[in-house]
């Protein structure tokens, strides 16, 4: 008798642990087997900010893996089994991304996507290399994430490449000397001002003034930008994420004084979203950034991307949907060049340098760090009345750097 | 110059937000010797109930700042729930430490209770436009409409509320309990309702200071009241907790440190500083700045 109650309560247990497996798709134990049982699910886990300042991100992410699993298991799966995904939130914030991780690690998922933001990755990229599972990023973008012979690749240009191409635009723009307002506290900000400075050296742009914020969401930038007006520079490299930028950065810029051009990084993807309903619209005029892909973009694979995702969820896809839906087809490719799910044979396969990836976000390989080589879109903020819009400025390419 | 001029402004500007955050925790711990760590949380209130009640005001073509009177009640009401609810009945079985805990578990309730209303939810919030954009122009720097009115209203608030404590029945009624209580009874004087309309102004004054905090960095999130709490509780410890004036004169002090060490020393060591300069003057006058002997209250 007390062994048939035991038994119930461990499946008790299973089911209340399977039950905080979290979002839609949950499912008993993972395979452990992998690709043995060839009817099982393929699980693939997803880490991002699904709630806090930096929930458009996380949105953007899993809604971009949910078309595109959605996609997969019409046309009939990967190798014939089905793709199931679980969801994990870890609020912008590396502890909650490292239990993240571990949760979904304890259900026997070696597929990972995640996370969206470098702070958070950087505080699993150890632990998956430990476990030995796969993490695909699709947005962190600092340089030191991936390194060679390791399980860590990502879905995006790294913050070298995207540092120097706003260096690279800012020359091309005609602009002598620049500032940077940055966060030297956090590893995205940081990155983007080492790199962005470093290129505009290499370039002959002098950087006249940098100023640092205590934290990624301070509330006052005023005094920086007074520096920057002070210092006399014509464009001001401020790489932040759009919680700060709209309500925040801009309007303390404009108000400071400052008047010339605003650059920005992936980071400002979402900020539209995020202007004072009633705020003077032209501060956002001369606001330029770097994305991986630009919605208006006319390729075909774009548009059907666009159009998919539209009709789906009612919504333009950000960046974070396009390379969150660019993740999974990505496993996709190396899943069915490996023949198997394991984690081990994903990795061989994604460490590959000649595959090519035709994607939402360009038709790119990996280098040898396991990070794309494409370009990065240049977009523009203006002032559309009744709201901020944006328009593409160009396309620029690793050649552009020369 | 300009320079100088700019960072003087951002830091009354900051200042004066402190400062009238700092009443709610001071006018508390000045009456019932409780430092009420969810008053940074009332803010965060103030801040929601604006986020709903300004578009309604617009509609009924008031200017957007008449939200604030909604925004008033609610917190006056949440501020006296919390009392009434919380602090009361512990004050009465336990003793001052146990009241502080109950104060930083209402703080915590209060931050994840707003995540767990689904029309607040965890995601960040940007305000409406409060008053009008643009500024008046001195020398080569801007000084906002906002900046300004942030200044005169926390200016007249602060001021109001002294004559209250001073002048009228209720408020001489507020320093007698803070005072003696036992002698307050004596007196006449309901110590409990005394209290209780002591928790209704300071958190009405939170949602002043939403109003002013909302208008000059409009993102709104559950836990904003952590970090402008905690500044300003510094605020009131720093010129001398349970003295109104010297509340005020905390706030202004650390919006300057604050400025002035972005501006001047280092951008990113501001909250370094702020802090430093508390731990100096805590060491040199541990009763603050305004601080004299115990029992000269509020």
């Amino acid at each position: 008798m007390k062994k048939y109650l035991s038994i119930l309560l461990v499946l008790c247990m299973v089911l209340a642990l399977a039950a905080c497996g979290g979002s839609s798709d949950t499912q008993e134990s993972a395979a452990e087997d992998g690709a043995e049982e060839s009817s099982e699910p393929i699980i693939i886990g997803t880490i991002s900010p699904n709630t806090g300042g930096l929930a458009a991100y996380g949105i953007g992410v899993t809604t971009g893996v949910e078309l595109a699993v959605e996609e997969i298991n019409a046309a009939g799966g990967i190798l014939g089994r089905e793709v199931q995904v679980i969801t994990t939130d870890d609020q912008g914030d590396p502890t909650e991304c490292l239990n993240a991780f571990n949760s979904l690690v304890a259900q026997g998922v070696g597929l990972i996507i995640g996370s969206a933001t470098s702070g958070c990755t950087s505080a699993i990229t150890d632990a998956a290399n430990e476990e030995e599972i796969c993490l695909l990023s699709p947005t962190a973008t600092a340089d030191s994430l991936t390194t060679e012979d390791d399980y860590i690749f990502r879905a995006c240009y790294a913050d070298s490449f995207q540092g120097a191409i706003a260096a690279a635009y800012a020359k091309k723009s005609g602009c002598e000397k620049v500032g940077v307002v940055y966060c030297a506290a956090d590893v995205y900000s940081k990155g983007l001002y080492d790199s962005f400075s470093a290129a505009c050296e290499k370039y002959g742009v002098e950087v006249a003034a940098a100023e640092s914020t205590a934290s990624m969401d301070v509330q006052d930038f005023t005094n920086q930008f007074a520096a920057m007006v002070s210092a006399g520079v014509d464009l001001v490299y401020a790489p932040f994420y759009y919680d700060v930028i709209g309500p925040y950065v801009v309007p303390q810029a404009r108000a400071a004084g400052y008047e010339g051009i605003i650059m920005g990084a992936d980071g400002y993807d979402g900020v539209p979203d995020y202007v004072v309903e009633g705020a003077d619209l032209s501060a956002f005029n001369d606001i330029y950034w770097t994305n991986h892909y630009y919605p208006g973009d006319t390729s075909e694979k774009v548009q059907s991307f666009v159009t998919a995702y539209e009709e789906k969820f009612g919504t333009t896809p950000s960046a974070f949907g396009a390379t969150g839906y660019d993740c999974v087809y990505m496993y996709k490719a190396a899943i069915e060049a490996a023949g198997s799910a394991e984690p081990s044979a994903v990795r061989d396969a994604l460490a590959d340098t000649s595959a090519v990836y035709d994607c939402v976000t360009g038709s790119f390989s990996l280098d040898s760090t396991g990070t794309p080589i494409k370009g990065a879109a240049i977009i523009s903020f203006a002032d559309g009345g009744d709201k901020v819009v944006t328009e593409l400025v160009e396309v620029m390419q690793a050649s552009d750097l020369e | 110059m300009s320079t100088f001029i700019q960072t003087l402004i951002v830091g009354i500007r900051l200042g004066s937000v402190y400062a009238l955050v700092a009443l709610g925790y001071t006018m508390v711990y000045g009456i019932i010797r409780l430092i009420n760590f969810a008053h940074g949380d009332f803010i965060m209130v103030g801040g929601y109930t604006m986020i709903f009640t300004v578009p309604v005001a617009l509609a009924l073509g008031l200017p957007a700042w008449a939200a604030v009177a909604a925004a008033a009640v609610v917190c006056a009401l949440v501020g006296m729930g919390t009392e009434l609810i919380a602090y009361r009945p512990v004050r009465k079985k336990g003793n001052n430490m146990t009241a502080l805990i109950t104060a930083i578990a209402m703080s915590l309730f209060l931050e994840n209770l707003a995540q767990a209303i689904p029309a607040i939810g965890p995601n960040p919030k940007v305000a409406s436009q409060i008053f009008a954009p643009g500024g008046i122009e001195i020398g080569s720097v801007t000084m906002e409409y906002t900046t300004i009115f942030t200044i005169i209203i926390s200016a007249v608030v602060m001021l109001l509320l002294y004559w209250f404590t001073q002048r009228t029945r209720m408020g001489r009624a507020m320093r007698c309990v803070a005072e003696d209580k036992a002698a307050a009874t004596l007196m006449g004087i309901n110590v409990n309702n005394t209290i209780l309309l002591t928790f209704a102004i300071g958190s009405g004054l939170a949602a002043v200071a939403a109003l002013m905090y909302m208008a000059q960095y409009p993102r709104i999130y559950t836990t904003m009241g952590s970090l402008l709490g905690l500044k300003a509780f510094v605020s009131a410890v720093l010129g001398g907790i349970g003295i109104i004036p010297g509340a005020v004169l905390g706030g202004v002090v650390i919006g300057l440190v604050e400025s002035f060490t972005t501006s001047y020393i280092s951008s990113s060591m501001a909250d370094t500083f702020v802090f430093l300069i508390l731990i100096i003057v805590l060491v040199l006058k541990p009763a603050g700045i305004m601080g004299k002997n115990v029992g000269e209250k509020v």
